[in-house]
């Protein structure tokens, strides 16, 4: 046992997500993420079971913790009561909090889901902002949705859900800030707001500095796939 | 005795929720979903509607948000940048707002995700009463809340969500309907964080998918089966919400139409009570028809827009159809509901012109 299962370990989501594996492979077989990636749960579990700090290591530094989609299909069916998707959860933290996360390209990628899920939610109260599904970014979404954003506002208010109301209840209202300052004390207060910086620093220390970081960021935005921009290598 | 075992399983998955007659079940608090607000908006229109209009055109209920409840922020959960601590104090926060605020002793959520993320809360609060203890100090230090805890089903902690509210008042509903599913073919899609992490805690869980099952048999539909019915959308959070990934999500399409489609090719009508499944299944069949040049054209859509178009409700200003990539038109021909048809289908959807 090392000082990565240990930490590990401390993790909510293992010790209710973790008894003893028998390794049947029940969640590989019905897993979405393993028909579509070289992924397997049960090789996941295989690996925290082991206690092996070595390959525990390799584990959160590689793509494999990041293919899992979270549908928890898993939980459901495995004989013995684990829950192989809460277990990801616990290495992806894990992962940002060793800065290990920034080793692989789907890793990386964090820094979008914590620009888009985090920040919006500490800066609105909402994971996701109406803002955000925007065409280029969802070409499948098509012509109407494209002219839906043209004309956002009028389009919600005909579908009698208006946007950005104060004070008022709705959909996509102003949360107002006295209840944003409740939020952001208590993301604060329960460690998000610490991974969030976990994950930029990681980034920043994995590309050369905060610059680089923010033209990873705009690389993304400009060409929607993050895989464009090209890390240096350290001389 | 083995009818008998066999009721003593259907009981297991049952769930109480109280309908509107019911003591309690006219007066609702809730909470709003970010997935709904940014992808289909519309939903949660058709939802208030449903749930208050008057007479034939609705349940009648009071429904109650207040201003400041915020999202659970599960997606941020599943995405990676919150902790689990952090979702059991803002649960905590959007409870006690319901209860102390609203003046409501029960509670709904829109979003599955809330609703799979509220479930293992309270499970954790009921088996680890440090966390318990944990989430009462830090709502009071940083918000200076009081606790709530709500209990919707059969006075246990408990949530529901908006889909079993809709089911339970299903027969009302159905009586009052002015259109029916009658000749038509449907299955139903049950998000995965609805029926799969905490399969007690929905109407037949996962393994006996009742809820909507029941809503399309209550409006007259032709219930189908099939093999993949219960794989995931293929939402994946990272999975859709980063483009390069998406992939995956189209995948999980292809896999579930590709099996309805072999099953029964007259089944043309989808059912699904998650936000995501909502918009990736439908969406998804543009990418597959683009790219593997297959086309399934079944209209996906959600239980309250199928309330609503049962209701009679207009397709496009009260349910939304006017963002779907299936377009709604044949269903609404099979159900034999109207529409102007001096319009072309652009022009039904565009109300502020081209």
């Amino acid at each position: 046992m090392g000082k990565l299962y240990d930490e590990l370990s401390k993790d909510i989501e293992i010790k209710h997500s973790m008894y003893a594996c028998m390794d049947c492979g029940t969640c590989t077989a019905l897993c979405a993420a393993a028909e579509f990636y070289d992924y397997s749960p049960r090789e996941v579990m295989d690996i925290v079971q082991s206690r092996d700090d070595e390959k525990i290591k390799e584990l959160i530094s590689s793509n494999k913790i990041w293919y899992c989609g979270q549908c928890l299909s898993c939980k459901q069916r495995c004989p013995r009561g684990n829950n192989p998707g809460g277990v990801i959860l616990a290495l992806r933290r894990l992962s940002e909090k060793t800065g290990l996360f920034a080793e692989s390209e789907k890793g990386r990628q964090q820094l979008i889901a914590k620009r888009l899920f985090g920040d919006n939610m500490l800066k609105r109260g909402y994971t996701l902002l109406a803002t955000n599904p925007i065409p280029s970014h969802f070409p499948e979404l098509g012509e109407d949705w494209e002219y839906y954003h043209e004309h956002i506002k009028e389009m919600r208010e005909w579908w009698g859900v208006p946007m950005d109301l104060e004070n008022s209840p709705g959909c996509h209202r102003m949360v107002p800030e006295k209840d944003m300052e409740e939020l952001r004390a208590i993301y604060k207060a329960t460690g998000a707001v610490d991974l969030m910086n976990k994950v930029e620093e990681g980034m920043a220390k994995k590309l050369g500095g905060k610059e680089e970081v923010e033209k990873f960021w705009q690389s993304y935005q400009d060409n929607v796939d993050s895989r464009l921009y090209k890390i240096k290598e350290k001389k | 005795m083995r009818r008998e075992g066999k009721a003593r399983v259907w009981e297991k998955h049952q769930k109480a929720i109280p309908s509107a007659d019911e003591p309690g079940g006219n007066k609702w608090g809730f909470v709003r979903s970010c997935l709904l607000q940014a992808v289909a908006p519309f939903t949660e229109g058709i939802i208030h509607k449903v749930m208050t209009g008057k007479g034939n055109k609705g349940l009648g209920m009071d429904i109650r948000e207040s201003a400041g409840h915020t999202s659970c922020g599960a997606i941020g959960f599943h995405g990676d940048v919150t902790m689990l601590e952090t979702q059991m104090v803002v649960a905590a926060r959007n409870f006690s707002m319901a209860h102390y605020d609203l003046g409501v002793d029960n509670f709904f959520c829109t979003c599955v995700t809330s609703f799979g993320n509220y479930c293992e809360i309270i499970e954790l609060w009921e088996h680890e009463p440090e966390l318990l203890e944990y989430t009462k100090k830090t709502l009071e230090e940083t918000t200076g809340r009081k606790f709530w805890i709500p209990k919707v089903s059969g006075g246990r902690p408990s949530v529901v969500h908006a889909s079993d509210v809709i089911y339970a008042n299903i027969k009302k509903l159905a009586k009052k309907a002015e259109f029916s599913l009658d000749g038509v073919k449907a299955t139903d899609h049950l998000g995965c964080h609805y029926s799969k992490i905490f399969p007690d805690e929905s109407v037949g869980g996962g393994e006996f998918p009742r809820l909507l099952a029941g809503m399309i048999e209550a409006y007259g539909g032709e219930l189908v089966d099939y093999p993949e019915r219960r794989h995931c959308c293929g939402m994946g959070f990272r999975q859709c919400a980063i483009p390069e990934n998406r992939g995956y999500t189209a995948a999980c399409v292809y896999k579930k139409m590709k099996s309805l489609k072999k099953t029964d090719p007259d089944c043309k009508l989808m059912i699904t009570n998650c936000p995501g499944c909502g918009v990736f299944l439908d969406a998804e069949q543009g990418t597959i028809a683009q790219v593997m040049g297959e086309k399934f054209d079944v209209h996906v859509m959600n239980y309250a827009q199928l309330a609503g178009l049962m209701l009679g409700y207009d397709p496009f200003k009260d349910c939304g159809f006017n963002v779907k990539y299936v377009p709604i038109e044949p269903l609404l021909d099979k159900i034999g509901m109207e529409y102007d048809k001096s319009k072309t289908q652009k022009e039904r959807r565009r109300p502020f012109g081209p």
